[in-house]
Order: structure tokens, then C-alpha cells, then sequence
């Protein structure tokens, strides 16, 4: 628990510190909601399509009124989630969807089975939100250039890691993980390597970043698929529950814990500890791709002449020295971080022993 | 593989919208509030128009600091393609009157 509070507050202080650090929007530009939301669809377009993706940034500037602002932002956002081609992020995106489906299918059938009543119900309307966010942030991120397969990749190596320490075994991956180093290894190092890797792969903080989660979300559903499928084949056995517990109550909360730690606890604590470690390798290495974030900046470019103008996003090294941080931010930046890593590890440890 | 289904019969309203004065270009803002099509809707059928070649596509410059705008039209061969629909497709593809209050 101690571990998903630190990594919450990590996530906060990480957000702040983005906010803060992101270049001001073009005060030309109008910079509301609409805008933004749809600068941000066209900015998953494969650039084959990105052309499109500033047509629909221009026309929404020549909208007045904030409703057909909304609803024309909207529907191009819609649009642009939706636009072929896909590639091989559509591949997996329906394998990922099909994971998602065959969780809810499994978790329902159980609920059925072992009458769970309306305890169980709630369990699965919750499980359902999770599949489906979980689904959505995925096919955001496969879209994204140069994420899909570090990221895919990370989270088969999550999901071995976990799989492995409980013995490939359903029995194991209903039984909580006790020993020290287990925990150590799946909370810390691995989201930690998951992380450095993809930062090293993907030449930038902001790529490990996003591999780092993507590696999150897959890794955290494929167990969460595993852990349900081990629950309908164990049902009541397996390792031993609370005693005088029903049948339905054991098979509840199984299904409860498997929420809990592969859909919440797996997922914040790798996207956590692998932000922390690609942004972390990219202030150690600073390359010129390995320096700084991606910031979104403004479409100002004039036409299909400028060729700058066809990715309505900038590149790491585009963004320019205007925007690297300063010597004694980016030490506090280090500090902050590796004492976050410090602390993770030093919790696991203590927490290992404890339990 | 691209797929090469026949238009569907909201493409057929911006092709006729747009064949209404083919020299023209238009904005997609405009075809959107004249074919009362969603801008969700109408974006991927320009795509695919375009892909197909039945729509040419231009920029506008930008003004001052304004982004630049996206321009369509129909190409010759769009042209030569809305010349061959059928009546019985064209009168199907009309678009729905509105009905207004202030109209009736």
C-alpha cells in the first residue's frame, strides 16, 4: 500500500512538474478545450494522414462559438482516432480488445457460476470501467510512432516476470507473493529496466515514458486475464482462504484481489517506476534525442510548402534549447527522482520482510 | 489492400455539393453546414474521395498567425463520376429538408 501511495504522489508531483515546464501555447491561437483536444487526436494520425490532421486544426480556427467549436472538435477527434491506416498498432489493438472481452467474458461467467449476487456484479461493472479505459489508453499509445512494440514487448516481459515468480501455476498467481525479493523484483526492477530500456529504444524520456506504459496497461491485462481464468479453474481451492469463508465469498474476493492488483497496483506501480527510470536515463544520457520532453507547440506554418508544418507536433530535438532545462532544475529534477527510486525499493524491501 | 466500395449515398451529397460549382474550392466547414453532415462524418469521406482521386485538395495560406486552411474540389475525374450517377441514386442522395419553425 505504502508503494501505490508513493507512486500516486509521484504521479501528482509528475504532472505538476509537466504543467509547469510546458511551453505556453501560441497567443494567436486560441488554446481552449476544443483545441486542444483535437491537437491531441491529430496528433495519434499515422503521418501519412497528419495532413488531415491540420486540416481539421485550421478549419476549427475559422469556428466561432463555443458550441459548434465543441461539436465540430469532437467529431474530427472522433475521426481522427478512428482514421485508417492503423498498421500493426491495429493488430494489436484487437488483440488487446480481445484480452479485455475474454477477461469480462470469464470474470461474468464466474459471477454466474458461483452466484456472487450484487457484490459480484459491482466487482465486474468496476473490472468493466478498468477493461475499457485500459482498452482506449492502449489504442492511443499503439498509434503513437515508435511505442507499439518497446511497449508491447515490456509488457510481456512484466507479465513473464509475475507469471514466473509465481511458478507459471494458477495456484501461484491466486496466492499472494511473499517472499522479499519477489517483490522487489516485479514492483521495482522491472518496471525500473521496462523503463530505461524504452528510453534507450525510443531516444527520448518522453517515448520511455509512454513505453513504460504502454508496458503498464498490456502487462497489467494480460495477468489480469491469466488471474480470472486461474480463479474460474480454481474456484473455492487453491491456497487456503479465510476460514469458515463461503464458496462464493472466496471466489469474490479472488476476483476482488485480481482487480486490485493487476488492473491498480500492477499497472500504477510500472508506469510509475518506469517514468521515473526513462526519465531518469534521458537526464544521465543527454543526447541530442535523449534530452527533453515532447511539447505540443502550435501550427503556424503556411501550407503544404512548409514542411515543418505537417506534424502538428514537435520532436524532441525540435523543440529547441529554449525549452531544456536549467543546470541546477535538472539536478533537483535527478535528486527527486532517484530518491523516489531510493524509496521504492527501500519499501519493497521493508515490506518484503514484513510480509 | 484498398477496398473500392461504391460511395455511400452521404458521399454522394458532398460530391453533389461540390459539383454544384466544381471550379470553386470549398471549406470543410461549409460542406459540413451544407450537407448537414458531422465533421466526425464528413473528414474520413473526404480522405477517402481524395484517396480515391475523385477530390483535389489545397492549402490556403494562412493569415498573420492563422493556420493555414485545407481547400476542396472535384477533380476531373470526380466531375466525370457524378456526370455518371444514376438518377435513381442522385435522387436518393438528396439531402433531407430540415424542419425549421421559423420556416413553416
Amino acid at each position: 500500500m505504502l508503494i501505490v501511495m508513493m507512486c500516486l504522489a509521484g504521479s501528482a508531483a509528475a504532472l505538476i512538474l509537466r504543467s509547469a515546464r510546458t511551453v505556453p501555447a501560441d497567443p494567436a491561437t486560441r488554446g481552449d478545450v476544443p483545441e486542444r483536444l483535437l491537437r491531441w487526436a491529430a496528433g495519434l494520425l499515422s503521418a501519412q494522414r497528419a495532413e488531415w490532421g491540420q486540416a481539421m486544426l485550421g478549419e476549427l480556427d475559422h469556428i466561432d462559438g463555443r458550441g459548434p467549436r465543441w461539436r465540430f472538435a469532437a467529431g474530427c477527434a472522433g475521426a481522427a482516432l478512428l482514421l485508417p491506416p492503423w498498421g500493426p498498432a491495429a493488430a494489436a489493438m484487437w488483440v488487446m480488445a480481445a484480452a479485455a472481452a475474454g477477461a469480462a467474458d470469464v470474470f461474468a461467467a464466474v459471477a454466474v457460476r458461483y452466484r456472487l449476487g450484487a457484490g459480484g456484479w459491482i466487482f465486474a461493472a468496476i473490472a468493466l470501467v478498468f477493461l475499457v479505459s485500459f482498452t482506449l489508453a492502449a489504442a492511443t499509445l499503439l498509434r503513437r510512432p515508435g511505442i507499439a512494440l518497446p511497449g508491447l514487448l515490456g509488457g510481456l516481459v512484466v507479465t513473464l516476470t509475475w507469471l514466473a515468480l509465481s511458478g507459471f501455476t494458477f495456484y501461484g498467481v491466486t496466492a499472494p507473493m511473499t517472499a522479499p525479493w519477489s517483490r522487489l523484483i516485479a514492483q521495482v526492477m522491472v518496471p525500473a529496466l521496462v523503463g530505461v530500456a524504452g528510453a534507450l529504444w525510443g531516444g527520448s524520456a518522453a517515448v520511455g515514458r509512454r513505453i513504460a506504459r504502454l508496458a503498464a496497461i498490456s502487462g497489467g491485462l494480460g495477468l489480469y486475464l491469466y488471474a480470472t481464468i486461474a480463479v474460474a479453474v480454481l474456484g473455492a481451492g487453491g491456497p487456503p482462504s479465510d476460514p469458515g469463508s463461503t464458496v462464493s465469498y472466496t471466489v469474490g474476493d479472488r476476483l476482488g484481489s485480481a482487480i486490485l492488483k493487476d488492473l491498480v497496483l500492477l499497472p500504477l506501480v510500472t508506469a510509475t517506476i518506469g517514468w521515473a527510470a526513462a526519465a531518469a536515463t534521458a537526464r544521465l544520457r543527454p543526447g541530442p534525442a535523449l534530452a527533453t520532453s515532447v511539447f505540443s507547440v502550435p501550427v503556424t506554418a503556411a501550407g503544404p510548402a512548409a514542411e515543418a508544418s505537417r506534424n502538428p507536433v514537435t520532436t524532441p530535438h525540435e523543440a529547441g534549447p529554449a525549452v531544456r532545462i536549467r543546470t541546477w532544475h535538472r539536478t533537483a529534477w535527478l535528486l527527486l527522482l532517484w530518491a523516489a527510486v531510493a524509496a521504492a525499493v527501500f519499501l519493497a524491501v521493508v515490506g518484503g520482510l514484513r510480509g | 489492400m484498398q477496398r473500392n466500395r461504391p460511395p455511400s449515398a452521404q458521399a454522394i451529397n458532398v460530391l453533389r455539393a461540390l459539383a454544384a460549382d466544381p471550379a470553386r474550392w470549398r471549406y470543410g466547414y461549409d460542406l459540413v453546414t451544407e450537407v448537414h453532415l458531422k465533421s466526425g462524418s464528413l473528414y474520413p469521406m473526404l480522405v477517402r474521395l481524395a484517396d480515391r482521386g475523385l477530390l483535389e485538395t489545397s492549402w490556403e495560406p494562412g493569415q498573420g498567425s492563422r493556420p493555414p486552411r485545407h481547400l476542396y474540389r472535384l477533380s476531373l475525374a470526380g466531375r466525370e463520376y457524378v456526370a455518371a450517377l444514376p438518377s435513381v441514386q442522385a435522387g436518393r442522395a438528396v439531402p433531407r429538408p430540415h424542419n425549421r419553425w421559423s420556416e413553416a
